[in-house]
């Protein structure tokens, strides 16, 4: 029994692991250990199980998902009207942990919640045959089964032949895993949406290290930047490839869309612009963007003004161009950067000051581009 | 001619195909859309473009339209964060509500292409907490919008680095680990937005308020989902300044200031509650309800004009809702809509189409579920339903959709009745987050069944009503004038207050 886990206080639990050490203690030979996990997506990650007929074995149901889920083994092709009878338990369901009174169910453990882990020890049928393991949960029992084999000699179908387990995972064992753990890195070489996503594209995302509301953009050249749309700046960019949407997508769980690749630059400033004030830190506003030749422009508001800001890529994949316009064209503007984020700055037009700071007048920020280099 | 009469064989075995998967009576059809290739068809809105193309969102960011003429589906606007509804203003033009805002989508190079973004409001508060999601957005005639944001759940935590003030009263850490929680602003409210973008907080208490939708007279229905301080699920009528039951969100009320709701007597918060519409009966009706929306009397979907039509997650149907007003409060009943006849999980989302047409948007998230769109078609011929369920003196009145073919045949047995009632409550901290407490569930004598001359009203007395209590029917061996059964046969009524 070292293998039982219970991390809940629950009268129902006892019972079954009261059950579970009577089955095993009255048994012959220590019974076979099978660990079997729930995962994300409604599935067990193995869908098919063996044993001998008239063995004992303990099933171990880890719920690495984040739904609670039980198990329960039913006679050969009972696996549906099980299922429909859990579901018929409606509003008595949860007291009954979805398990229905039925002569079909051979075997059951309770709910097994997110993290918990709960063991079934069974004695299997003397009579050969697929047994179905199913959860029960309401709605689950459609998609999350497997089949258990019993038999002396067996000879297990191919997974993609097999017509005991769900159509979802019957493919051949490497691409079953990657299908259980694929990732959807946007690297382009997996279709992820049903258009092209040719660079420059963006993601609006959680990211790690900026504000929640993210702007996460892929330009050519395998670069790509994080732009913060509360701080209204630059927080970082990155070489390689972009980002690992895996978690975040799933959305059932805390999670932040992944950078791949290096992050060569982030802002080290208060604030890279100042209207009108050199010192002070400005208030800003979030106002949008559009979409320029697949380029977001995002426009927002700094102390007043409306600023439009366009960020390319350097052809050599060496750094950033940005474009910034501050239309009105009545306040001198000081871009001003960190002296040791490991950018060269660069400008055709302003002046550059000793402590990192390039000052333009109101004529010359209506546009004006700085170019950074690694 | 041969020709013609083959390809006519044709059409009538694909239509007779149709209307045997459509279930006995023939008076809707379903049908899956086809997606596109690559699409995660995990559905956050539908709606219809004046045009008559179909606009959705799915949760990777993308918005795609759905001519469904042609069968053809184009990209629109892509790279949102987690779109879970949408509105259209023009052909060229959308508002969504992603996680980080509320935002104006624009196409205005008429390329098909959306290339604007304009944030219209992102006055309320991120956490990080994954469950934090928005609903919505609907509009009334002036124009503003209404959104509902979801609390955040205990089963995650929250960033370092949260948008708006952070409020820690608004997450009971003692002795409710299992309570969603609003720890940044307006999570568990419903927002109302003027067009220029001011954020107005309008009601609140709501814990999980995935739909949000108008009648024509511009009363505003929201549902909520069972766990935590919803004993059951719901479907309110939201007026300004009112509180739904959660205590989480009441954090941000301003006249609660230094209050800590959680630690109010559950009196003091049950006075302050305003009572659901209607209860969806927990395991019996619906579990995860979603987007509600309106059958105007100009739509073409059958007898239903007046009611609504509401989203289902965790059973194969949609939910209909009836109301009446009674002492000036909405109440009335739900009944199942298309229950197991080729609808899937994770009904999320309903548009009907300018053809009239039913679309349903699914999702899963994580959650039960499904994914992409079906479509139901109302052929014309009326099915056999109950049109209409009300209060009267002494029990209840039913109006079915046809007379009934057997009226003399019907006896007081063949009606099954229990009440119930659902109390308002703080979830023990062991209970099972699904567990969904009945109390002082009773099986209901009726006294007297009686039936109106045209056949079509059954009037049912009992011997006393009880507000306050859901009443539960099965009603059997109800026909149709062709021996019709009844599609939908389970109703239940919230008597929230009896007849003056």
């Amino acid at each position: 029994m070292n293998d039982l886990t219970l991390n809940r206080n629950r009268g129902i639990l006892l019972i079954w692991i009261l059950l579970a050490v009577a089955c095993q203690l009255t048994a012959q030979t220590p019974a076979k250990v099978i660990r079997l996990k729930a995962v994300t997506g409604m599935q067990f990650d193995k869908v098919q199980l063996t044993a001998l007929p008239g063995e004992n074995i303990q099933i171990v149901l880890i719920n690495q998902d984040d739904m609670p889920h039980n198990l329960l083994i039913t006679n050969p092709g009972k696996r549906q009207a099980v299922v429909e009878a859990a579901l018929a338990l409606e509003e008595k369901g949860p007291e009954m942990n979805f398990i229905p009174a039925s002569p079909d169910i051979l075997g059951s453990m309770p709910v097994v919640y997110p993290g918990d882990s709960i063991s079934l020890v069974f004695k299997t049928p003397e009579k050969p045959g697929a047994y179905p393991y199913v959860c029960s949960y309401p709605g689950h029992g459609f998609f999350m089964y497997g089949v258990l084999y019993v038999g002396n000699n067996l000879q297990i179908p191919d997974l993609e032949k097999d017509t005991h387990i769900p159509e979802s995972r019957r493919v051949p064992i490497k691409q079953a895993a990657s299908s259980v753990t694929k990732h959807q890195h946007s690297t382009g070489d997996e279709r992820l949406h049903p258009y092209d996503t040719t660079p420059p594209y963006l993601y609006r995302a959680f990211l790690e290290g900026s504000g929640l509301a993210s702007i996460a953009v892929r330009l050519p050249g395998k670069l790509a930047f994080c732009w913060d749309a509360t701080a209204c700046k630059l927080q970082f960019a990155w070489a390689g490839d972009f980002l690992d949407n895996t978690d975040f997508w799933h959305g059932h769980k805390n999670a932040y869309a992944k950078v791949l690749g290096e992050i060569f630059y982030r802002d080290g400033t208060n604030y890279p612009l100042r209207i009108g004030h050199k010192d002070a830190a400005p208030t800003v506003e979030y106002k949008g963007y559009r979409i320029v030749n697949r380029y977001p422009e995002f426009r927002y508001i700094v102390n007043g003004f409306e600023v439009r800001e366009l960020i390319k890529e350097q052809s050599d994949g060496l750094g950033l161009i940005r474009e910034f316009h501050i239309p009105a064209g009545i306040e001198p503007v000081w871009f001003v950067y960190s002296g040791n984020d490991g950018m060269r700055y660069e400008s055709k037009t302003g002046k550059f000051s000793g402590n990192n700071q390039i000052s333009f007048s109101p004529q010359e920020a209506q546009f004006f581009t700085i170019t950074m280099t690694r | 001619m041969k020709y013609i009469a083959s390809n006519l064989l044709v059409f009538f075995l694909f239509i007779s195909t149709i209307l045997a998967q459509s279930g006995r009576t023939g008076s809707y059809i379903i049908e899956d859309i086809t997606m596109p290739e690559h699409l995660d068809a995990e559905t956050g809105g539908v709606a219809f473009f004046p045009d008559g193309r179909l606009v959705a969102c799915f949760t990777r960011g993308e918005v795609m339209t759905y001519n469904p003429e042609t069968k053809e589906w184009k990209m629109f606007a892509e790279g949102l964060h987690e779109p879970l509804g949408l509105l259209v203003e023009s052909n060229s033009e959308i508002i969504v509500l992603q996680r980080p805002e509320l935002t104006r989508i624009k196409d205005t190079d008429n390329d098909g292409i959306a290339d604007r973004y304009d944030k219209i409001s992102d006055s309320f508060g991120i956490s990080g907490n994954y469950h934090e999601f928005n609903y919505g957005p609907v509009k009334d005639k002036d124009g503003n919008y209404y959104i509902a944001l979801n609390t955040a759940s205990s089963g995650g935590g929250f960033r370092a680095n949260p948008r708006g003030e952070l409020n820690l009263m608004g997450r009971d850490s003692t002795t409710g680990k299992k309570q969603m929680y609003s720890v940044v602003p307006y999570r568990g409210w419903v927002l109302k937005i003027t067009p220029d973008g001011k954020t107005i907080p309008f009601a609140s208490g709501f814990r999980s308020p995935n739909g949000i939708g108008f009648d024509d007279q511009e009363n505003l229905f929201v549902t909520d989902n069972q766990s935590d301080w919803v004993e059951t699920s719901t479907f309110s009528h939201v007026q300004e300044g009112k509180f739904y039951g959660h205590p989480a969100s009441l954090v941000w009320d301003q006249k609660m200031k230094g209050i800590n709701p959680f630690q109010l007597p559950i009196e003091t918060l049950a006075q302050l509650r305003t009572r659901p519409a209607v209860y969806f009966p927990h395991g019996i009706m619906a579990n995860s309800p979603a987007e509600p929306l309106y059958i105007s009397s100009d739509q073409r979907f059958g007898p239903f004009a007046g009611q609504f039509l509401v989203g289902e997650m965790n059973h194969e149907r949609i939910v209909r809702v009836m109301l009446e007003k009674v002492k000036g409060e909405f109440q009335g009943a739900c009944v199942p809509f298309y229950d197991k006849k080729g609808i899937h999980f994770g009904n999320n989302r309903l548009a009907f189409a300018p053809d009239g047409s039913l679309y349903i948007g699914q999702i899963t998230h994580g959650w039960l579920g499904a994914k992409g769109l079906q479509r139901i078609v109302y052929t014309g011929k009326t099915p056999m339903e109950i049109a209409t369920m009300k209060v009267t003196k002494k029990g209840f009145e039913f109006t079915f959709t046809q007379p009934l073919a057997n009226s003399n045949a019907i006896q007081k047995s063949d009606i099954a009745l229990r009440h119930y009632y659902y109390k308002y409550q703080k979830k023990p901290f062991t209970e099972h987050i699904d567990k969904s407490n009945q109390s002082d569930i009773q099986e209901v004598e009726i006294r007297n069944v009686t039936f109106s001359k045209d056949r079509k009203k059954m009037m049912v007395q009992l011997p006393d009503l009880k507000a306050g209590y859901v009443y539960e029917f099965k009603l059997n061996g109800i026909r149709g004038k062709e021996g019709e059964v009844l599609e939908n046969n389970l109703i239940c009524y919230t008597l929230n207050n009896l007849l003056p």
